[in-house]
């Protein structure tokens, strides 16, 4: 009946059906796997009733960037809801910065023992909550420990999708219209900082900071910020905020003492921020065999 | 050969561009999860074209109807018709057996055939987009996504060349010595090297969304594949007019192609600079979005005339292969 070439393309088409159906039967709803906070295999920190406080502040130094006002036309439920709503990026008031990312990248305990060689610690949080509310995200930047349940919430009179789009752990894109129940999902690996957004309001954009121990924190308006329960040591705090494609990282070494409180402020500024509408020039590239003769 | 056929093929061949226009501004939008439902949206297929998926179901409405009007095409040239009666008793006087003559609407099967695969490929390219949709947009396969597009478009536009009248009835062959370049090379070459590209093109356009950079590797290499599109296209031009200016037939769709060459070199300059600058945005800006879009727009059309020229070399070009014998001293 048909030829062999028409055969050819109707089991073509045949199998990239079967594979279509097979992956819209598979996946979806709400990502409810096992695992408890922190639940990564290994080791459990007992508290010593020595553990110390890191406090600091995140300043901006230089002319801060103006917020850029969001186009929300293409939604008349987002622009009556939030009709001024800006980009929060770099979100500065008297030369403090909110919404940096602060945590413990690795470090050493006074005992000898590795932060990552522990995965649970006293005081690992519960849960978190991702709302989408006025069509942006509250909060804007997040800390979550793995396999830490955060709620995901939709306040607004539209429908939205939540993509969280990591490196380490899955793609997850589920979409959530107005009134609908609250979703959940967890993320089992540790991964500095998960990008979350809306691909149907495309300004909307969240961070999550994912680590195996409670130790992080995030910048309020005023720029403060406060990591309590750290056992005394030696770490490596890093600072992280968004700006471009991937961030800027600010790394400062401290020494935690027993029942103490040490400071570490940070500060971004023109040098680490991104460039608005300029011309980026592509990445130098390496050339390996030159220059080795 | 129906007029009415060549008219279908066109509108297909044009509709098929206004879908890559269509599918352009999902990537530029980066509204490809805008759900992740397929094939209906948000659980329906009408849901509140609001923000970006006014742009993702846009495309699929857009996609469906060309996925029926490609039904409707094949369906059109297939179709048997019978010699009007009124025509037959005018003519002959209706003698029983020219009554009884009918024919296909386009008489040439191969033509018919290509209208057939046209339509497979629209299937398999409404699949490949469930299936981008469903695995959250892996390269490859949206990559072959886009890909397919431009292979459906190559149909759809070789359709119209084949059901033309100029195809059908040649006003006059162009004589070519067989000396120097062949140009039926040079076209078929200019046509992979632009098939090519679009491909690099397609491949880099979705290898990262608007707020990421682009992967460098690919971008130097769609810029490589611009320089051997300019070169080579550009030879072809060159070659059709400098042998072939007076014949309207091909110098025609060489201009047009030179033309838009020239657009597209610019367009992809303007989009490298607007898309370099989008990570920092608060989210995809019009210029960006409208150049990068006309950018694929122009590119197809390059690939347009392109297919154009070729088709109507291997028309029209006899070539002529003498040999010539040294006479002896």
């Amino acid at each position: 009946m048909f030829s062999k070439s028409a055969r050819i393309w109707l089991g073509l088409i045949a199998m990239l059906s079967l594979l279509s159906l097979a992956s819209s039967c598979g996946g979806g709803g709400n990502n409810n796997e096992p695992g408890t906070p922190g639940d990564a295999g290994g080791k459990a920190y007992a508290a010593k009733g020595d553990e110390g406080t890191i406090t600091g502040n995140v300043s901006y130094v230089g002319t801060a960037p103006a917020p850029v006002k969001i186009d929300t036309s293409a939604d008349a439920a987002c622009t009556s809801a939030n009709p001024n709503l800006t980009s929060e990026d770099w979100v500065v008031k008297d030369g403090k910065l909110a919404n940096t990312y602060v945590y413990l990248k690795e470090g050493t305990l006074a005992d000898g023992s590795k932060v990552g060689d522990y995965s649970t610690w006293p005081n690992m949080p519960a849960s978190a909550t991702l709302d989408q509310n006025g069509c942006h995200y509250k909060p804007h930047v997040l800390g979550v420990v793995v396999n830490e349940p955060i709620t995901i919430t939709n306040s607004d009179k539209t429908t939205h999708n939540i993509h969280f789009t990591p490196k380490n752990n899955p793609d997850w894109n589920q979409q959530q219209s107005n009134g609908a129940a609250a979703m959940t999902h967890k993320l089992a690996r540790a991964e500095v900082l998960v990008p979350v957004k809306c691909n149907q309001h495309p300004w909307m954009k969240a961070y999550v900071g994912v680590t195996k121990h409670p130790f992080f924190a995030v910048s309020a308006e005023d720029g403060s910020f406060t990591i309590k329960g750290v056992p005394p040591g030696k770490y490596t705090v890093v600072a992280w905020h968004e700006g471009g494609a991937n961030g800027t990282e600010k790394p400062m070494e401290v020494t935690v003492p027993a029942r103490g409180s040490v400071t570490a402020d940070f500060s971004f500024g023109a040098s680490a921020m991104g460039q608005p509408s300029s011309l980026q020039m592509m990445p130098a590239i390496e050339f390996p065999m030159l220059g080795k003769h | 050969m129906s007029k009415s056929v060549h008219r279908f093929a066109l509108l297909l061949a044009g509709a098929t561009f206004f879908l890559i226009i269509a599918g352009a501004n999902v990537t530029s939008h980066d509204a490809g999860l805008a759900t992740s439902d397929w094939p209906r949206s948000n659980g329906t297929f009408f849901p509140r074209m609001v923000g970006n998926l006014f742009w993702e179901h846009g495309h699929r409405m857009v996609a469906t109807a060309i996925g029926l009007m490609t039904i409707a095409f094949n369906f059109y040239v297939w179709e048997v018709e019978k010699w009007p009666a009124r025509f037959l008793k005018r003519i002959a006087g209706t003698p029983g057996s020219l009554a009884a003559r009918s024919y296909r609407r386009e008489p040439r099967l191969w033509v018919r055939r290509l209208g057939l695969i046209a339509l497979l490929a629209v299937i398999a390219q409404g699949l490949l987009g469930g299936l981008t949709v469903k695995l959250n947009l892996p390269l490859a396969v949206s990559a072959a996504h886009a890909t397919l597009a431009q292979l459906f478009f190559l149909i759809t536009v070789s359709l119209a060349v084949f059901t033309s009248r100029h195809w059908v009835t040649p006003d006059s062959t162009v004589n070519e010595s067989g000396a120097g370049v062949s140009l039926r090379t040079l076209c078929v070459v200019a046509l992979i090297v632009i098939l090519t590209q679009l491909v690099l093109g397609a491949t880099l356009r979705h290898s990262a969304t608007w707020d990421q950079d682009l992967p460098t590797g690919l971008l130097l290499a769609h810029l490589g594949g611009a320089i051997v599109v300019t070169l080579v296209l550009g030879s072809t031009i060159a070659t059709v007019l400098l042998r072939h200016r007076a014949e309207k037939y091909l110098a025609r769709p060489a201009l047009a192609a030179a033309m838009l060459l020239l657009v597209q070199l610019v367009l992809g300059l303007a989009a490298y600079v607007t898309r370099a600058a989008s990570p920092y945005d608060p989210q995809p800006l019009t210029p960006m979005v409208a150049v990068t879009v006309a950018h694929v727009a122009c590119g197809a059309l390059v690939f347009a005339t392109t297919i154009v020229l070729t088709l109507r070399v291997f028309r029209v070009l006899r070539v002529d292969r003498r040999e010539y014998v040294l006479a002896p001293a």
